[in-house]
């Protein structure tokens, strides 16, 4: 070999020598790599480890702590697991192996049965209400909701759901929906209109209410309030309407004019209330109608009686003293014509001519005097009674000054008598006729007549007293009546006690006697007592 | 002596009157109207005015209360005393006469003598009044 072989050969060797080197270094580098990744890997997979430990954990703990019961059950409906809340709810352990399914009642089977079919299907149950029996036999009513449970191959293996118990609630619900009920029962059969709003919403209206104005509760709630009331009603409670939405009142009340669909209308007393809430703003608005036109129409009808009874009163008063005028003129004729008569005449007329020519005076007085009696009884009245303070010790003097009194005849007052608040020119007439009827029908040689007066409470008792004739009992009851005179003087007309009659029943009074033959008599009568606050009687 | 315009529709209410006035001597002139139309006819006429009135109420055509209506809204005649001489009670008239305006409200008694002092008295207290004339 020659040395440039030699040389080329030691080169070749060197170059791979080199190359092998290279190899060598980048292997080693290689390895490195290796062993650093699979260093990695294996702390990831630690990493992994421990993570998936903690999820375990973690669900377990989820499972026990599930406030409401949760369980598991298999293919068959029987508890393979259940927290506690589920135990307690139920009243059985998981060791006792209960049937999900046989817990059911007997009312839910077929709701069960269709819920769970479903469940298969579609791997969801969700808001099965079913009722269920406890261990302790209480009916429970519970929602569930729940999904299937497949193994890692996929193959359904059971079910797993939580439920709630809504017995509480259920019962809670009927007896709103009961309360509800009797409410609308109330409502419907109302004989007030009710009409409910909230901010202009239409939210019920009552059968009532739709009767009144013939539409129906859909046609009332797209209506224009003008079609149903006047635009003067609307205008009326507008004001009020204002101050119930700020606050300012719960509640008013108007008379509102109603329009029905038929065009017919009618006057309703219209209460509408407010409905707020805790911060006092305006919730709803409860309208109650009452239909008054009958009402109204009773009113109208009741003022116009009282106005056609006051107008024929007064015509009837009228009436009476023109009758009476026309009487009393040709009587003050006949009575003028028989004086005349006499004083012209008395020279030529024998003694019997002047006796009757005496009669026709004293009849003329007579009639004179029923005349007057008729006017009075006629015009005794309580609208034109005139009330005032009275002194009944007054009156009574008064009388005594100018009636006709024998004077055999005394009059006095057996006690002070009262002050009273009355009619003073009535409390006369009153106490007039009894005196002058009294001081007449003495026949004894001392006549005594006494005026008294009690205290009742309520009302005064007068009793005017004589030792007079007396009256027979047949005609207690009899002399009250107009006409009925039993005196057989000539001078009663038989008019007086029935106008006294008439006052003491304006004072809302009795009057009644006592009376024996030869011995005398005694008249009572009472008068209310009379409030000076009121204007009327 | 007085001179009276005196209005009546009853006769015998006149005849009672003027026995009355002469029955007592006395020197009055009596004009008599028969009713308030009568009555206003001679107080429009150029007859001298009266110095009193005395006015029955009750009469047909123009009542007494007609003819005091129209009397007390006439500027001259409205000073003229009206005494109302009627057999009227009702208090409704004599509250309205009393408001239109009238020198006195004698009731007519029923019997005859009872009229004559009435009567007697009314000329009395007229006589001893210091009157208008006209």
């Amino acid at each position: 070999m020659d040395s440039k072989e030699v040389i080329l050969l030691k080169k070749a060797l060197e170059r791979q020598k080199k190359a092998r080197q290279q190899a060598e270094r980048i292997l080693e580098e290689k390895s490195k790599e290796l062993y650093d990744a699979s260093l990695h890997l294996k702390q990831t997979n630690k990493v992994l480890e421990n993570l998936l430990d903690q999820k375990t954990a973690q669900i377990d703990n989820v499972f026990v702590n599930i406030i409401d019961p949760y369980l598991i059950m298999d293919l068959k409906g029987n508890i393979i697991k259940m927290n506690s809340a589920a135990e307690e709810f139920l009243g059985f352990s998981k060791e006792e192996n209960i049937k999900l399914t046989e817990l059911i009642h007997p009312d839910y089977k077929e709701y069960s049965k269709a819920s769970f079919k479903s469940l298969y299907t579609t791997g969801l149950i969700k808001k099965f209400r079913p009722g269920i029996i406890t261990k302790n036999n209480e009916l429970k009513f519970i929602e569930v909701n729940g999904s299937l449970i497949k193994d890692k191959k996929g193959n359904i293996s059971g079910a797993q759901g939580v439920f709630r118990d809504i017995t509480a609630e259920l019962e809670m619900k009927n007896l709103l929906n009961t309360q509800r009920q009797r409410l609308d029962i109330i409502v419907e059969h109302s004989p007030l209109g009710i009409w409910l709003t909230s901010k202009d919403t239409l939210i019920k209206v009552n059968n009532t209410m739709q009767k009144m104005l013939g539409y129906t509760e859909e046609e009332l709630r797209s209506i224009n309030p003008m079609e149903i009331t006047s635009l003067e009603s609307l205008n009326a409670s507008k004001e009020y309407r204002e101050k119930l939405i700020k606050g300012e009142i719960d509640e008013f009340s108007v008379v509102k004019k109603y329009l029905r669909k038929d065009g017919s209308s009618f006057s309703a007393k219209t209460t509408v209330s407010a409905v707020r809430n805790i911060k006092g703003e305006l919730r709803y608005e409860v309208a109650l109608i009452e239909d008054i036109t009958h009402e109204i129409e009773l009113e109208e009808e009741k003022k116009q009686l009282v106005k056609d009874l006051e107008s024929s009163n007064k015509g009837l008063q009228e009436y009476a003293h023109i009758v009476s005028h026309d009487l009393k003129s040709p009587l003050r004729s006949i009575s003028a014509l028989t004086t005349w008569m006499y004083e012209d005449y008395k020279d030529k007329l024998d003694d019997n001519g002047v006796y009757n020519l005496k009669m026709m005076q004293d009849k003329v007085e007579s009639m004179d005097k029923l005349i007057d009696g008729i006017l009075k009884y006629s015009t005794i009245k309580s609208d034109n009674l005139d009330n005032s303070i009275v002194d009944v010790n007054e009156v009574v003097q008064e009388i005594k000054d100018i009636i006709f009194i024998p004077d055999h005849v005394t009059v006095k007052t057996a006690n002070k008598l009262p002050t009273i608040y009355a009619d003073r020119t009535k409390i006369h007439q009153l106490i007039q006729n009894f005196l002058s009827n009294a001081v007449v029908h003495i026949e004894r040689e001392k006549g005594l007549v006494e005026v008294g007066c009690e205290d009742r409470g309520t009302h005064w008792e007068f009793s005017v007293k004589d030792n007079g004739v007396g009256i027979p009992k047949e005609y207690h009851e009899k002399i009250f009546k107009i006409f009925q005179s039993i005196g057989n003087k000539e001078r009663s007309t038989g008019i007086g006690l029935s106008i006294v009659k008439k006052i003491i029943d304006l004072y809302e009074g009795k009057v009644w006697l006592q009376s024996e033959i030869g011995k005398g008599t005694t008249f009572f009568f009472t008068l209310k007592k009379q409030n000076e606050n009121t204007t009327s009687n | 002596m007085l001179n009276v315009l005196f209005i009546e529709d009853d006769a015998i209410e006149t005849m009672k009157l003027n026995r009355t006035v002469s029955k007592l001597q006395l020197k009055h002139k009596i004009t008599e109207a028969k009713n308030g139309e009568e009555g206003l006819e001679f107080l429009k006429s150029d007859e001298v005015l009266p110095d009193i009135i005395l006015l029955d109420l009750n009469m047909p055509k123009m009542s007494g209360i007609e003819f005091l209506e129209i009397l007390k809204a006439d500027p001259v005649l409205k000073y003229l005393p009206t005494i109302v001489l009627t057999t009227s009670e009702n208090r409704a008239d004599l509250l309205e006469c009393y408001r239109i305006g009238i020198a006195g409200y004698v009731i007519k008694p029923l019997k005859y003598e009872d009229y004559e002092k009435k009567l007697e008295s009314v000329f009395t207290y007229w006589q001893n009044n210091e009157l208008v004339k006209a």
